[in-house]
């Protein structure tokens, strides 16, 4: 079972890094934020995997604080302004 | 391999592959709001997929309740995230008039 | 071999995150990269078997670090249109010299750390053996609150240095922190209040449970406090709180109250107990979760100000 869940979170986290590309592409900033979104829902998935496979509890409670708090930059980044948000080099 | 186990192991690899999908999408859909339909589903099932087949190997029921509680709390911030995001790009693109808000 | 498959792609991952950080040209994906940085330093402290920190990762960078670099983004294009003066130059010898210096130094010390021996009796494994007597049973929350609570003294006051020094710096209102959002019950999206409703008792939820918590198993007063500080954030980016230039009275007393009450503590240790900063015997559990909540609240006000840049916080009315 520990080299299955190791699998999994490798694979998760393989994903994670192929999915930089659309924040290095963008082409709008929603795009880069949006992708950060996927990455923390990712994150939690390999938290939880890793809670199993490490036998430390704890990381359960990591894994919630994110969930907890992910709202919180969705909400700052619709702070940007909207005329603004279009970046360009 | 206990049936248990057997379970835990299908549902987290349906789990996986609900990622890849999201992953996918996020880097061939051509635009924002076609990736955003894509992401926000996609990872949210795929999270309670592996959630769920976590869940079936957790110590106590107060563990297993942790762990879907995580994911009921990921769906509420995802719904929440992907709204704001929505319509932060409607209105950059000019819609602002006609969306309610 | 999947065990070693992972730390070696969170490690290059790591790496190529800092580059991209660092070398990117365009602002914004930088902010959104040190966000996903943050994700995986969380990871990475998972991996180490450091819970403790990994929490407090999670708690500064998904609460405050993110929603600080977008609000500071944010002032930083308002001000762009204005003239931002010609772009520094630095000479190409400079900036050679430089990394030349800086990567001697590093190499030095990489140098000699990796020559160091291991010492024997290391101070953890002294903390590991007299747990005992800590009057908690998580080994942190031991070392920070009674082995060496100087230290975690010190840091308090600290930050609350920082907090003044921030204030002495601080701009007017009109362009503190993360700015206003307008009227916010008329602007604002209709899923943010169900959203507030929702995560706010969440987030006292957790704090509180990361506070109890701390005394048996990872969490303690630094990771409640930043959890807290998140919620204030959230309240003030959505207009829940105003910012007013000057604290009120329960505001100055909860900023001092952590040092304050820590202090006397420590000092009463002198005549009570053994020495300053010990604990009479048998009050260390009460003790400590005294002062782990006077320590929640003195570092979450501090945190949830800085961001705002504001001296206080009102409940806006509507």
């Amino acid at each position: 079972m520990t080299t299955f869940y190791f699998a999994v979170a490798v694979f998760l986290l393989f994903n994670l890094l192929a999915g930089l590309v659309r924040v290095h592409r963008g082409p709008t900033a929603a795009d880069r934020m949006l992708s950060a979104l996927l990455f923390g829902t990712t994150t939690v998935a390999v938290l939880l995997l890793l809670a199993e496979v490490m036998a430390l509890p704890a990381l359960r409670d990591v894994a919630l604080l994110f969930v907890v708090l992910a709202a919180v930059i969705a909400v700052a980044f619709t702070r940007v302004p909207k005329h603004l948000g279009e970046d360009s080099e | 391999m206990t049936l248990l186990e057997t379970l835990t192991v299908i549902l987290v690899s349906v789990g996986g592959l609900f990622f890849l999908t999201g992953t996918i999408g996020l880097l061939r859909f051509p635009s924002s709001f076609s990736r955003l339909h894509a992401l926000t589903k996609a990872d949210n099932v795929g999270l309670g997929f592996i959630a769920c087949g976590l869940a079936l190997q957790a110590e106590s029921v107060w563990v297993a309740m942790k762990i879907l509680l995580v994911w009921g709390v990921a769906l509420i911030a995802a719904t929440v995230s992907a709204h704001l995001i929505a319509r932060f790009t409607l209105r950059a693109a000019g819609g602002s008039r006609r969306t309610p808000p | 071999m999947t065990e070693w498959a992972f730390d070696a792609l969170l490690a290059g991952g790591l790496l190529g995150l800092a580059w991209q950080i660092v070398a990117s040209r365009v602002l914004f994906r930088s902010v959104v990269l040190f966000i996903v940085f943050g994700l995986l330093m969380a990871v990475t402290w998972a991996r180490l078997h450091a819970p403790d920190l990994a929490l407090a990762e999670a708690a500064i960078g998904a609460g405050i670090t993110g929603a600080l670099l977008l609000s500071a983004y944010r002032a930083f294009l308002s001000r762009r249109g204005t003239d931002p003066g010609p772009p520094p130059v630095f000479p190409r010898w400079a900036a050679v010299g430089v990394a030349a210096l800086v990567g001697a130094l590093v190499g030095g010390i990489g140098w000699v750390v990796v020559g160091l021996e291991p010492p024997e009796q290391t101070a953890g494994r002294e903390a590991l053996a007299h747990l005992a007597i800590s009057g908690v049973e998580n080994p942190v929350t031991a070392v920070l609150l009674n082995f060496r609570s100087i230290d975690t003294l010190s840091e308090v006051v600290v930050l609350f240095v920082a907090f003044l020094a921030a204030r002495v710096v601080a701009q007017d209102l009109a362009h503190a922190g993360p700015g206003d959002w307008l009227r916010a019950s008329r602007n604002e999206p209709v899923l943010v209040q169900p959203l507030i409703a929702f995560i706010a008792p969440m987030t006292v939820l957790a704090a509180g449970y990361l506070l109890w918590s701390g005394e048996h198993q990872p969490g303690g007063a630094f990771q409640a406090g930043a959890v807290l500080a998140a919620l204030g954030v959230l309240l003030r980016l959505t207009g829940r709180l105003r910012p007013t230039s000057e604290p009120s009275l329960a505001e100055r007393l909860s900023l001092v109250g952590g040092v304050v009450l820590f202090s006397a503590i420590g000092l009463a240790g002198a005549g009570v107990a053994s020495a300053v900063l010990a604990y009479p015997e048998g009050w260390e559990y009460e003790l400590i979760l005294l002062v782990e909540t006077a320590l929640t609240i003195a570092i979450a006000l501090p945190l949830v100000l800085l961001f705002s840049g504001s001296g206080g916080l009102r409940r806006e009315v509507r």
